[in-house]
């Protein structure tokens, strides 16, 4: 789906940046590349433009450029309700962080239970049941 | 010694670059372009360094104006050390341009600026990071001048350093080794730099070496499609991701996250401020509270200095006081030229300079808080219409102040149509003084319906604005060719002297480069008002009387009056005059009201609005394009509108017969 067609609260995964020239080169070079991270903030007063945060930091853009950029829609493991299965799709961290979750049974494309949602966050992957803390469930973004 | 500041927008740059050279900075441009270059000395242990502010990016491709500039000063001028100053608390995104200068040269610095702000959001490891990338690594925070001392010492220290060198996977990296011999071959110097940028297929450069060697193109063309085949994307994504994974991979590898989500001060202050209904009510009252504070606070001193110059009330000014004592040891028209002429000119010159330095210190005050990046955010889609992007807004309303700083402002649009556009339709605003003139006439002709008569004109003037917006970004000045990515930075409370830096430097330019100009032109206003020599100072027997009769037939079309066009030709030297001018020649409220008919006043008030912009605007406008045959368009085009609106309405009015 297109950047453009996701709703302020939602996140997405880049999965492309359609165009050329001018347009194509100047997303890239403020960090819109496949595989970033991107949510939807808020709309501008009059509809256009869209504010998104990426990267944490804050941009702008018109409908129109945001058409532009092919997303998947995700969402982050810490809002999703208890007793829903997911699939993870990325997890924003360094090697260290992506290590750590490894031994927990969490990397890209592995099935996910959540038996709890909150407080701490309880699942259960093929390595067995883990506790989560919330800010690395937020790290965190599944399907 | 050379140094050299680079960095992304909002990351402090200025900052820093005040806190290393304080007042002694000069300000120009960058050569064919608007660009605006800063430089400065800085002594360091007694040893001289000169600074220079390379302007603000967020890449080094060949796009805009400001990476073409950033990279060719470093490759033409290959300064001693590029001192890279990025946001600490935007680390990621910031080390995007560090990769590539990292590409670009070995002398390079690392300043980590806003360190206090980061160090609320993740733990940086500065030790490791020295480690990883082998060159200094200051912490600071600009705006408390933390920090500086120790980025002066590794200025002096600095070397060529041993950076780790940015590596491509395997596939990438051969066929760069392939073209770097090449160019190497050809005694090409940074041989890795250029050959990285013509697999990426950089305009410019290809330009470069192509002129030399054609087959060095050629074949890096051949692996360029080669690369794109084998990542199933086009180069310029593959070449940023690998930078960008750089990027990634070293952020965080020495910064730990603290506390992630948790609601910041800025999250807050656009939940209101860019809030979906209340949003741009709260715009509008600050900007109205603006320029309450900026008349409130200008009219004394304006006053003031009209005071010190031209007198009141039978008291004597400077310029009667000068031109008396002047003409008893020269002649009397030299005193004159020099007193009533370029003296006075002075005295307007200076008028402006409260209202222009108050306009100056809200827009710095707009730009340095964060606040100019919601406004573009709020109103993109209005001014989108017209041909804008959302900051054009600023210039435009600015402009109801005063021209002069408005159509300086018109700097933060990056696109240079966009900016000519927003140039071009600025004097069409009414300014503070012509808003002034219009409140006294109409109070003066129309004392029932002065209000009206007022909003009306206002009105009028925005929807031109609109219309030729419109038609101008259709037609001659076809809108931007980038997108419009705008960064909204986190909210940041401007420092007094950042902003009075900003004020200042921005005042003076103007008072030095356009007040010669106004001067000029006042001795030319001399001219005509006092010659030939004896008759009474721009009376109906002066050049400028004469001038006046022999259009008053023309005048007649558009319902102006002899005297109406005297005082439009003052006018032209600063709006406010006209009321001067009016009183002078009839020397009272009554008698002005009795010497034009509704009709002819509304006409000479609608001429009035449009017809050229005063000499102070015109000069701006010039220096701001460096533009000969823009700055005379600008001038048609007023006179063309004031004439068809006089026009039209008058005529109209006439054959009505209503007001005559």
């Amino acid at each position: 789906m297109k950047l453009s067609e996701l709703n302020p609260g939602e996140y997405g995964i880049i999965k492309e940046v359609l165009g050329r020239g001018t347009v194509h080169r100047r997303l890239l070079s403020m960090g819109l590349l496949p595989g970033a991270i991107i949510r939807v903030v808020r709309t501008s007063p009059l509809g256009d433009p869209v504010e998104y945060e990426l990267r944490g930091f804050f941009i702008s853009l018109r409908k129109q450029e945001a058409s532009y950029i092919i997303v998947d829609r995700v969402v982050p493991l810490s809002m999703i309700p208890s007793g829903t299965d997911v699939q993870v799709i990325f997890i924003d961290g360094g090697v260290g962080f992506i290590r750590n979750m490894g031994t927990m049974g969490i990397a890209v494309g592995k099935k996910v239970h959540v038996t709890k949602r909150c407080c701490p966050m309880i699942i259960r992957t093929e390595l067995g049941d883990f506790t989560l803390g919330r800010g690395m469930a937020y790290r965190i973004f599944v399907r | 010694m050379l140094v050299a500041l680079a960095g992304n927008p909002n990351t402090g740059k200025s900052t820093i670059f005040n806190a290393l050279t304080g007042m002694k900075q000069h300000v120009g441009n960058w050569p064919g372009v608007t660009v605006e270059k800063k430089e400065g000395d800085c002594i360091i242990n007694g040893k001289k360094v000169h600074v220079v502010d390379l302007p603000g990016t967020y890449s080094l491709s060949a796009y805009s104006p400001e990476e073409l500039i950033t990279r060719n000063f470093i490759l033409e001028e290959n300064p001693d050390v590029i001192v890279d100053i990025v946001d600490a608390s935007n680390l990621e995104r910031n080390l995007y341009l560090f990769t590539e200068l990292l590409e670009l040269t070995p002398k390079i610095i690392l300043v980590l600026n806003m360190f206090d702000e980061a160090q609320k959001k993740y733990n940086i490891d500065v030790h490791k990071m020295r480690q990883i990338l082998g060159i200094p690594i200051i912490p600071t925070v600009g705006i408390k001048g933390k920090g500086i001392e120790s980025l002066k010492q590794a200025i002096l220290n600095s070397k060529k350093f041993t950076p780790p060198k940015i590596e491509y996977p395997e596939d990438i990296e051969r066929r760069i080794s392939i073209i770097e011999k090449k160019l190497r071959k050809e005694n090409f110097e940074r041989a890795r730099w250029y050959a990285i940028k013509l697999l990426e297929n950089d305009a410019e450069v290809i330009k470069k070496i192509g002129s030399q060697n054609r087959e060095i193109v050629h074949l890096s063309e051949h692996l360029r499609h080669e690369i794109e085949d084998i990542y199933g994307d086009d180069i310029e994504s593959v070449m940023a991701s690998v930078r960008y994974s750089f990027a990634h991979g070293l952020f965080h590898e020495v910064a730990a996250p603290i506390n992630v989500g948790g609601v910041t001060i800025t999250d807050m202050l656009d939940h209101v401020l860019t809030h979906k209904y209340f949003g741009i009510p709260i715009f509008i009252a600050i900007m109205y509270l603006a320029f309450q504070f900026v008349f409130l606070v200008a009219a004394p001193f304006q006053d003031g200095l009209d005071f010190i110059f031209n007198g009141k009330n039978g008291v004597p000014g400077l310029v009667d006081i000068s031109y008396s004592w002047m003409s008893s040891f020269m002649p009397a028209w030299l005193a004159s030229l020099i007193n009533h002429g370029m003296l006075r000119g002075l005295g307007a010159v200076l008028t402006f300079m409260p209202v222009i330095m108050l306009l100056f210190l809200i827009l710095s005050f707009l730009e340095d808080s964060g606040y100019l990046a919601r406004v573009a955010f709020l109103m993109d889609s209005i001014m989108k219409k017209m041909g804008l992007e959302g900051r054009g807004v600023i210039p435009l309303m600015l402009g109801f102040g005063c021209n002069v700083p408005a159509i300086m402002a018109t700097r933060t649009l990056k696109d240079e149509n966009e900016r000519k556009l927003s140039i071009a339709l600025n004097p069409l605003i009414p300014c503070g003084a012509r808003i002034q003139v219009f409140a006294f006439l109409s109070y003066i002709f129309f004392p029932h319906n002065a209000a009206v008569v007022l909003w009306s004109l206002l009105m009028l003037s925005i929807a031109v604005v609109f219309v030729l917006g419109f038609v101008y970004s259709k037609t001659v000045l076809k809108g931007r060719t980038e997108p419009f990515v705008l960064e909204l930075p986190p909210y940041r409370m401007p420092t007094l002297k950042g902003i009075s830096i900003h004020m200042w430097e921005k005042s003076e330019g103007f008072l030095r480069k356009a007040g010669t100009i106004i001067i000029g032109a006042a001795a030319i206003i001399w001219f005509f008002a006092a010659l030939p020599w004896g008759v009474e100072y721009g009376s109906e027997q002066s050049y400028i009387g004469m001038l006046a009769s022999f259009l008053a037939p023309l005048g007649t079309h558009f319902g102006l009056t002899p005297d109406a066009i005297i005082s439009l030709f003052f006018g032209f030297f600063a709006k406010e005059v006209v009321i001067d001018v009016l009183y002078v020649l009839y020397g009272s409220k009554e008698a002005i009201a009795l010497a034009m008919s509704p009709l002819q006043a509304y006409s000479f008030m609608l001429f009035l609005l449009f017809y050229t912009p005063c000499v102070a605007t015109l000069a701006t406008i010039y220096d701001e394009t460096k533009n000969k045959k823009f700055t005379l368009l600008v001038i048609l085009q007023g006179f063309a509108l004031a004439m068809l609106f006089s026009f039209a309405f008058y005529t109209i009015g006439s054959l009505m017969g209503v007001g005559t």
